[in-house]
């Protein structure tokens, strides 16, 4: 029998089983319908990365680090580890290699290299807004002018230029905290960070002498540590982000003081002078993969911006796959649908599979028109999946893309052609898989027993 | 011509052995219209499965048209049922749901004949038996006669040389019987097919040129 000729009449042996077919078809669908939004998820964001890094991220940056647990989502490793005199502890008991000066030095004098930037780790006590008596705590952080974000009011600089040294750049989240209504309102203002020295452990009889030279008023000064006041004016509130990546839910300063402030704040401590990471340019001319290597001889991880899109697309592959792994489980289930509605439906039609065999139909030929009823049934239930993941995604596009801020003509999901069909494709395979079971059943059938069930 | 040596069929083993066929030898000349005659149990149908290929015999050899059912692999057997052989049976097998067109269509797609020779070749089957009026009708709709004028169509549209009929009239009235009766003796006739009727009704058995008499296995009788 001619396969032609066995589709044709699986097809309308579907065709007069409407409603059956179609509730199996309509499981499948689930499956088909949660998978098709995960690949649009995927494509969606990963094309939103992609210009997002683009725009924002100039390909000539390399993010240096001496410590591998930094990069990546390996996370902060907490295990006891043998102690380094070079390593420095940043919260939570973590414990990271660090870059010193002598690191940064080094970094500079690299041929491919053209400058160096250290991220300071600043702990600032409080900070005060000008004509508000409250003090608050959130975190600084120096200026990245790798990473161009959007301005609410006030102007930033250009990509890959630095904010003026006694500006300071508000994120417009904190603007009710600080009780201002509009961001440029907000424009020209002041606002004082406090910083403080840790005190210095002194020996007794180092206090002894302290005390012998300056009396009490000497004592108090190096037991209570220092503190220093600066003041910085608002150059510009920075508008919500677009996405997570550019993270600026912190006030940005520029990097002499953040230098500056860092010095002062870890002065006689063990992450004095002491980088988690540093970012640092590779001369124009120059590929970042080459001048990547190049640094990696020398025992730094580094990372370029490809490579930071890499680490962001392992999230995307992450929801992507949380996504998925729904669509597979609806799958899963669908799977057992086709194998029962087959299985009944070759138990109802012993009789006509009987005569088939008497006529001469073989048992694979008979095999094969069960599966290919199971395929029928998994290419309408894919379609029909497609079509309504298809469907829903691009009503819901515009209002999502609004939600979430991402801009004219970009949307988080982007659905395209050809994973689709694949996808279509490898639903009609997994339900021949499912039909796999039913039509053994059928294609063994002794015709004589059939031949009797009448 | 249809041969069988010493044909034996058991089911079972020990105590439980059951003997459907024993020891039959029977020949069949070939354009014969033949009646195989027996009460239900005595072995008529499982030599009328035997002799179609649709069952082994336990021991014993069947030749049909001068080949041994035995020697023939699974696949050559299916294609001697699809090309030289067909099948009637008492509660008709036609296919509710599909067209009287789509029932006839089914022994020629499973021949493997072309496309384009189908049409004429279903037309043909469906008019000698009278329901070219109902080419487009599921077969559910037809009534009992009429669904077993279906399978005749559906039989002789391959022009098979041997036509097999299991009880045929047995579900049918009298008067509709007689037109089935005679549909097949025709078709045996024109194409000078050999036609083995299985049936218990005397009357059917009486019309037909050669009586093999079946009782509990063995051959009774062979009225020629």
């Amino acid at each position: 029998m001619k396969r032609i000729d066995i589709a044709r009449r699986a097809a309308r042996n579907l065709k007069q089983a409407k409603i059956r077919t179609l509730l199996t078809a309509l499981a499948i669908s689930v499956g088909a319908f949660t998978l098709t939004l995960s690949l649009a998820i995927g494509a969606g964001t990963r094309e939103y990365f992609a210009k997002f890094l683009e725009t924002n991220v100039n390909p000539q940056s390399l993010f240096v680090v001496a410590d591998k647990n930094l990069v990546g989502f390996s996370g902060g490793n907490s295990d006891p580890k043998e102690y380094d005199p070079n390593a420095a502890s940043f919260g939570g008991g973590a414990s990271y290699k660090t870059l010193g000066e002598s690191d940064l030095t080094k970094i500079r004098a690299n041929k491919n290299i053209s400058g160096v930037q250290p991220n300071y780790n600043l702990q600032a006590t409080y900070f005060t807004y000008q004509g508000n008596t409250k003090k608050f705590t959130g975190s600084i952080m120096m200026y990245d002018k790798m990473i161009r974000g959007e301005a609410a009011a006030g102007k930033l600089p250009l990509l890959g230029q630095m904010i003026g040294a006694d500006d300071v750049v508000v994120p417009e989240s904190y603007l009710k905290a600080l009780g201002v209504n509009k961001p440029a309102d907000a424009i020209g203002k002041t606002i004082t960070v406090r910083v403080t020295q840790p005190v210095k452990k002194l020996s007794e009889t180092e206090l002894q002498n302290i005390y012998a030279a300056g009396g009490l008023d000497a004592l108090a000064a190096v037991t209570q540590g220092k503190t220093k006041d600066v003041t910085f004016t608002i150059s510009a509130v920075a508008a919500k982000p677009a996405t997570a990546l550019g993270d600026t839910n912190q006030l940005a300063i520029s990097d002499t003081k953040a230098h500056e402030l860092t010095d002062f704040t870890t002065e006689g401590t063990a992450q004095y002078q002491r980088y988690l990471g540093a970012v640092a340019m590779v001369k124009d001319g120059v590929k970042p993969e080459n001048a990547k290597a190049e640094l990696e001889k020398s025992g730094y991880v580094v990372k370029t911006a490809r490579d930071l899109q890499g680490i962001l697309f392992t999230v995307v592959n992450v929801v992507q796959g949380i996504v998925a792994g729904f669509g597979v489980l609806a799958l899963l289930a669908s799977v057992f649908g086709i194998i029962n509605t087959q299985y009944i439906s070759v138990l109802e039609r012993t009789g006509q599979i009987g005569l088939m065999k008497a006529l001469g139909m073989s048992g694979r030929a008979i095999g094969k028109l069960f599966r290919y009823e199971a395929a029928w049934i998994g290419f309408l239930g894919a379609i029909l999946g497609a079509l309504g993941g298809i469907g829903l995604g691009t009503l819901l596009n515009p209002w999502i893309s609004r939600k979430m801020s991402l801009g004219a003509g970009s949307h988080l999901l982007i659905f395209q052609p050809l994973p689709i069909c694949l996808l279509i494709l490898a639903l009609v395979l997994v339900a021949i898989v499912a039909g796999w079971f039913p039509s053994r059943k059928a294609a063994r059938l002794d015709p004589i027993e059939a031949l009797r069930t009448e | 011509m249809i041969e069988l040596t010493g044909i034996t069929k058991t089911y079972g083993k020990g105590e439980n052995l059951f003997t459907a066929l024993d020891n039959i030898d029977l020949t069949i000349p070939d354009a014969t219209v033949v009646a195989v005659v027996g009460k239900s149990g005595s072995g008529k149908s499982t030599m009328m499965h035997i002799m179609s290929g649709l069952d082994r015999p336990t021991t014993g050899v069947v030749t049909v048209n001068g080949r041994k059912l035995q020697d023939l692999s699974k696949k050559e057997l299916d294609k001697f049922r699809a090309q030289e052989i067909s099948f009637i049976f008492q509660s008709f097998f036609v296919q509710g749901n599909d067209s009287c067109y789509d029932n006839v269509s089914l022994p020629l797609e499973i021949a493997g004949l072309p496309r384009a020779e189908r049409p004429g070749r279903i037309a043909a089957a469906l008019e000698s038996v009278e329901l070219t009026d109902k080419t487009k009708q599921k077969a559910k709709n037809l009534s009992g006669g009429q669904k077993q004028r279906l399978a005749i169509a559906r039989a002789i549209a391959g022009r098979p040389k041997i036509l097999f009929a299991d009880e045929p009239t047995g579900n049918l009235d009298t008067a509709t019987g007689a037109i089935v009766e005679k549909l097949l003796f025709d078709y045996a006739r024109d194409n000078k097919a050999t036609l083995v009727i299985v049936t218990h009704d005397q009357d059917l058995a009486n019309k037909c040129q050669m009586q093999i008499y079946v009782k509990d296995g063995k051959i009774t009788e062979v009225k020629q």
